[in-house]
């Protein structure tokens, strides 16, 4: 699951190429995919585990066993489903647009993974600090809906356009009080940047934790997030029962696979963005400095970097991971809502409670500028 | 917070700001119910509006000041079309009521999306700023487009709002070309001020001649200049007629406004190219108006051509460039005012009446309601500019200043159309006085007793009232309105500095 | 390795600058109007594309949180819900007409370019002020660009409260002064010509 050390890794790497002969340009034109390669395959380890765990949990969850028989404890379950949709034969529907078809999901997954970029795993471990930060990531899942339109209008099939113009419709709803959910953790840092962000939220341990700041805006963004996901008691653009599968109704083999793909991980970014707005990010319970109080050893010691480091890495994903349970557990808990109570909450509830708490925390902010950040 | 406050010099818009806090006044009361809001919205609009006035009469005379980091001026012109916009708001609001009630619409929000253009055509009648100027044109034009398809369950008005935002969008379009360019002449700086200096040290390059023709074309929509006037017939038509009565008149003057902001200050090193383009536009627009405005049938067409026409001879002033040119054209605006809204109420009261708008319908009205034929005649007289009215002395005022510059074709012209135009105007009045009682149109045989005792049509009856006396005498004692239109030019640094360049080249 | 990184740019600007251009004449001539909102899509995000390599990653981001994410997202919307797969009925003269707009097109585009090559452009501008831009832009909405930035939202507040009147199902249906029901059209109605009114 790590990434990069984005200035000691591409240094200490162009270095060892360069002494081997490399020409400069060469060796950075060589690192340049790097970092990209290493988000995929991130993604998609944190995507195979998360199908797994839902296996287990849902299977937990019903009093069943769950897969037992690929790898130990079904371990390789979700391998094997990722190998038998590759080799499923891929199917255009005949009067589709073949076009827009293809492009569909690709316009799906892409931004969810462009989205990982910005995901913080320690100080410096991540792909790129951009200043922009978090708003890039609610610019990027602005994307999908289009991708989600495009599958559904190109399937030329009546469930699948009513399942894309809804995850649409939820798509945008939902966006918004999101968005003004992590304007009120924004303002508090008064910087976009996750690092930042995150940064904020050390000192003081747990107690530091966006969390105590911001609850309602905690629920606010984790109830948004679920809504963007499409998972339960959210999932309308599925719901079996009336529109077959929405949009994917038509989709099989690899193109299938990439919205089952786009699904997960944008499940598991998501967890990992509430860890990093409201959880803490890469923080430990404890202050750092206790924790090096009880090696003995001054903060800034190889030893005890090293240890934050994969602490921090630690962190992160265990945080990400319990949100990630939650989510399991309460698809299995809350039945799903219909489409206009989905409407009618987004929009006349969660919207202006959003405003207000975007409000409160101002004027927090300006009464108590060391709290909520001056 | 104090220091700020100051350098924002933030009293400049506080006539805005009352409008503002009217119209949000109307929204929360239209939050109690219809019936609450239809008698609550009139007074609210009223206070804001006449306390907008107030602050707009204290703000004349005052030394010109800069506001928001020189985003807005108050000079004294931005004052005088600043106070023909807030009146023309409150005159249409009058004659509203009963017409937006009788059509079953909303009236809180008719009032707040109103007051909203009001804003943004009083925001853009002082902007100085490319931004400014930009966000209020589209808080006006948004607004505009609004309000004409206001009447949503008609499929004219529905159409005259599509046309509206259509053309309006390109043309809002087309302005943000010019201003970009403008941007790039100034390096980077969008006040009109550093434009102004920046397109006088450049000379005439092929750029900022392609500004100007951009921001040009943007101010003709805005003020319907032919050949940029096709929206309007239609609009007008489509319109509820109060909304064309706030389009002809609040509209277009914050359209002159922002032509005598743009042109006159920012492209002044261009008088001569400008002012070649001046004079054809109101050669077409006084022609083609006047001439088109003879074959219609309908009463709102015809006064939407005859605004074109107009239009075309306020532009005369705006060509002459002399002090008693740009007098004479705020002076036309403000007779303008009176005028023409008070023709509109006597249309609207007559539609409300008998739910028609033809011009063969008003045959023998004398017989059944003097007070409309009276109101309209005298209006009608105006606008055609016969004496004594008030549209007599403006017009005589737009001549002599053109005459005295040198303008002799578009003088000429404007003298030809007038008589064509006074052909049109009487033809009404005819149609209206002289016919006999068995010539009389179905309609106005089966003329409703005129009453007064619905809610709106007091408030109708006072504007109308108003602005006939005004239109009326308003002509004999016309010295005031005199003395008031040249103080707004000298108390504007903007044309004096012009003035002082001596900048009149005579083009015609 | 400022070679690779002009390169590697000019290469980057050449695809955007073809996707923006082609993805534009797409959207204005093609005849499938989901396919030309698609396109739509594409230029918007190409235009992102321009501002990032002009430094403007804040700017990029609004581009396409606002118009991919909402302006283009609620055309599709509008299209997908109005979808009447109904040719257009050939007008009279479209051809004279089309063969006259291309004219004017390139003419205007002619002119265009004239003026873009004889401006002598005071290039380059002021330098980019990359991450600190936000903060930038903060300052400014707070200064001199106060007024407009107030003023749109009196625009916004308005644009919605009109939509939403537009839009309404539940109107009023009755005249509140004498409890009449109306009709929610113009006074003035429409009638037949003269010439048909009497038999």
């Amino acid at each position: 699951m790590s990434t990069a050390f984005t200035l000691d890794l591409e240094t200490g790497f162009r270095g060892l190429l360069e002494a081997g002969g490399v020409s400069p340009g060469l060796s950075r034109l060589i690192w340049l995919p790097l970092p990209m390669l290493l988000v995929l395959v991130a993604a998609v380890v944190g995507v195979l585990v998360t199908v797994w765990l839902e296996r287990k949990i849902s299977a937990a969850v019903q009093q069943r066993i769950g897969p037992e028989y690929a790898g130990a404890l079904g371990i390789l379950q979700p391998l094997a489903d990722g190998l038998k949709l590759l080799v499923k034969e891929d199917i255009v529907p005949a009067r589709a647009d073949g076009l827009l078809f293809t492009l569909g999901p690709v316009l799906v997954v892409v931004p969810v993974i462009l989205s990982w970029l910005i995901v913080p795993f320690g100080q410096n471990l991540l792909i790129s600090n951009v200043g922009v930060g978090i708003f890039l990531w609610v610019a990027l899942s602005s994307i999908q809906p289009i991708g989600l339109l495009m599958s559904g209008y190109s399937s030329n099939n009546k469930y699948s356009l009513l399942g894309g113009l809804r995850a649409a419709a939820q798509s945008i709803s939902y966006e918004i009080p999101l968005a003004l959910a992590v304007l009120a953790v924004v303002m508090m840092t008064n910087s976009l940047s996750t690092v930042d962000i995150v940064d904020q939220q050390t000192g003081a341990g747990i107690l530091s934790w966006n969390i105590w700041r911001q609850p309602v805006g905690f629920l606010i963004f984790w109830i948004c997030a679920l809504a963007e996901c499409e998972r339960l008691p959210f999932d309308l653009p599925e719901a079996e029962e009336e529109l077959v599968a929405g949009y994917q109704t038509e989709y099989a083999g690899m193109k299938f696979a990439l919205f089952y793909l786009g699904s997960y991980i944008n499940l598991v970014l998501s967890a990992l963005l509430v860890a990093v707005l409201y959880l803490g990010g890469w923080g430990f319970p404890l202050p750092v400095e206790t924790l090096a109080g009880w090696l003995s050893q001054p903060i800034d010691a190889p030893l005890v970097q090293v240890i934050t480091g994969s602490v921090g890495i630690v962190m992160t994903v265990l945080k990400a991971y319990v949100l990630v349970f939650t989510a399991i557990l309460l698809r299995w808990t809350v039945p799903r809502v219909r489409i206009d109570q989905l409407l009618d909450f987004g929009w006349k509830f969660l919207l202006p409670i959003a405003l207000v708490n975007l409000l409160v925390t101002a004027a927090l902010k300006l009464a108590f500028p060391a709290v909520f950040g001056g | 917070m104090e220091s700020l406050a100051q350098s924002l010099n933030a009293g400049a818009i506080a006539p805005e700001a009352a409008i503002l806090i009217a119209l949000l006044a109307c929204l929360l009361a239209d939050l109690a119910g219809e019936r609450t809001a239809a008698r609550l919205v009139p007074p609210f609009c009223y206070v804001g509006l006449g306390t907008s006035l107030v602050l707009l009469a204290l703000q004349w005379s005052e030394p010109t000041a800069d506001a928001f980091f020189s985003s807005f001026i108050t000079d004294n012109l931005g004052v005088a079309f600043r106070a023909v916009v807030a009146t023309s708001t409150l005159l249409s609001l009058l004659i509203s009521w009963r017409y937006v009630e009788r059509a079953g619409t909303p009236v809180g929000e008719y009032a707040a999306i109103l007051m909203a253009a009001t804003v943004g055509a009083m925001l853009l009648c002082g902007a100085t700023d490319l931004v400014s100027i930009f966000v209020a044109l589209e808080t006006l034009s948004v607004s505009s487009y609004l309000l004409s398809g206001y009447m949503k369950r008609d499929a004219r008005s529905s159409e005259a709002a599509l046309k509206y935002l259509l053309v309006g969008s390109a043309a809002a379009a087309v302005f943000l070309y010019g201003t970009s360019l403008l941007y790039g002449v100034s390096g980077g700086s969008t006040n009109l001020d550093a434009i102004t200096i920046s397109l006088q040290g450049a000379g005439v390059t092929p750029l900022s001649a392609l500004a100007l023709v951009f921001v040009l074309a943007t101010v003709a929509f805005k003020i319907s200049a032919v050949p940029f006037h096709q929206w309007t017939p239609d609009v007008y038509e489509g319109s509820p007629t109060p909304v064309v009565a706030f389009l002809s008149v609040g509209s277009k003057a914050a359209g002159f406004a922002l032509a005598l902001r743009l042109l006159v200050g920012c492209f002044e090193s261009f008088q001569t190219q400008w002012q070649l383009l001046f004079t054809v536009l109101a050669v077409l627009s006084m022609t083609l108006g006047n001439v088109v405005a003879l074959a219609q049938t309908s009463m709102k067409r015809m006064l939407a051509y005859s605004s074109i026409g107009q239009a075309g001879f306020v532009m005369i002033g705006l060509v002459c460039g002399t002090e008693e040119g740009f007098a004479a054209m705020v002076l036309y605006m403000a007779a303008y005012l009176f005028m023409n809204l008070g023709a509109f109420a006597c249309v609207i009261l007559f539609s409300l009446r008998t739910g028609s708008d033809r011009i063969s319908d008003y045959a023998g009205l004398y017989q059944k309601d003097p007070l409309i034929t009276l109101g309209l005649s005298l209006c009608l007289l105006s606008l055609g500019g016969i004496p004594p009215m008030l549209g007599f002395f403006s017009k005589i005022y737009l001549f002599f200043a053109g005459w005295a510059d040198g303008q002799y074709l578009l003088v000429v012209v404007g003298l030809v159309t007038s008589v064509v135009s006074i052909y049109y105007y009487i033809s009404v009045i005819k149609m209206m006085v002289v016919k006999e009682p068995q010539e009389a149109s179905d309609v106005i045989k089966d003329y409703p007793a005129p009453t007064w005792n619905l809610p709106g049509l007091q408030p109708l009856r006072a504007a109308l009232v108003f602005c006939v006396a005004v239109t009326a005498i308003g002509g004999v004692l016309s010295n005031p309105l005199f003395t008031w239109a040249n103080a707004a030019v000298e108390g504007t640094p903007l044309l004096q500095q012009v003035i002082s360049n001596g900048g009149h080249l005579p083009t015609g | 390795m400022p070679p690779l990184a002009e390169i590697t740019q000019l290469i980057v600007f050449g695809v955007l600058a073809l996707a923006v251009v082609v993805g534009a004449l797409g959207v204005v001539m093609l005849p499938n109007i989901v396919y030309a909102a698609f396109l739509l899509g594409g230029v918007f995000l190409s235009v992102a594309g321009l501002y990032l390599m002009l430094n403007a990653s804040f700017i990029a981001a609004a581009q396409i949180l606002i118009y991919v994410g909402a302006v283009n997202v609620l055309i599709l919307f509008a299209i997908m819900l109005v979808n009447k797969k109904e040719a257009m009925g050939a007008s009279p003269g479209v051809g004279l007409r089309r063969v006259l707009s291309t004219g004017v097109c390139i003419g205007l585009f002619a002119l265009l370019l004239r003026v873009a090559f004889s401006t002598p452009w005071a290039t380059p501008g002021p330098a980019a002020i990359g991450e600190d831009a936000v903060i930038r832009l903060g300052e400014h909405f707070f200064s001199d660009y106060l007024l407009p930035f107030e003023l749109a939202s009196v625009l916004l507040l308005m644009a919605m409260i009109g939509a939403i009147v537009l839009a309404r199902r539940d109107v009023l249906a009755t005249d509140i002064g004498t409890g009449e029901s109306v009709d929610q059209g113009l006074i003035e109605k429409a009638r037949t010509p003269l010439l048909m009114e009497k038999p």
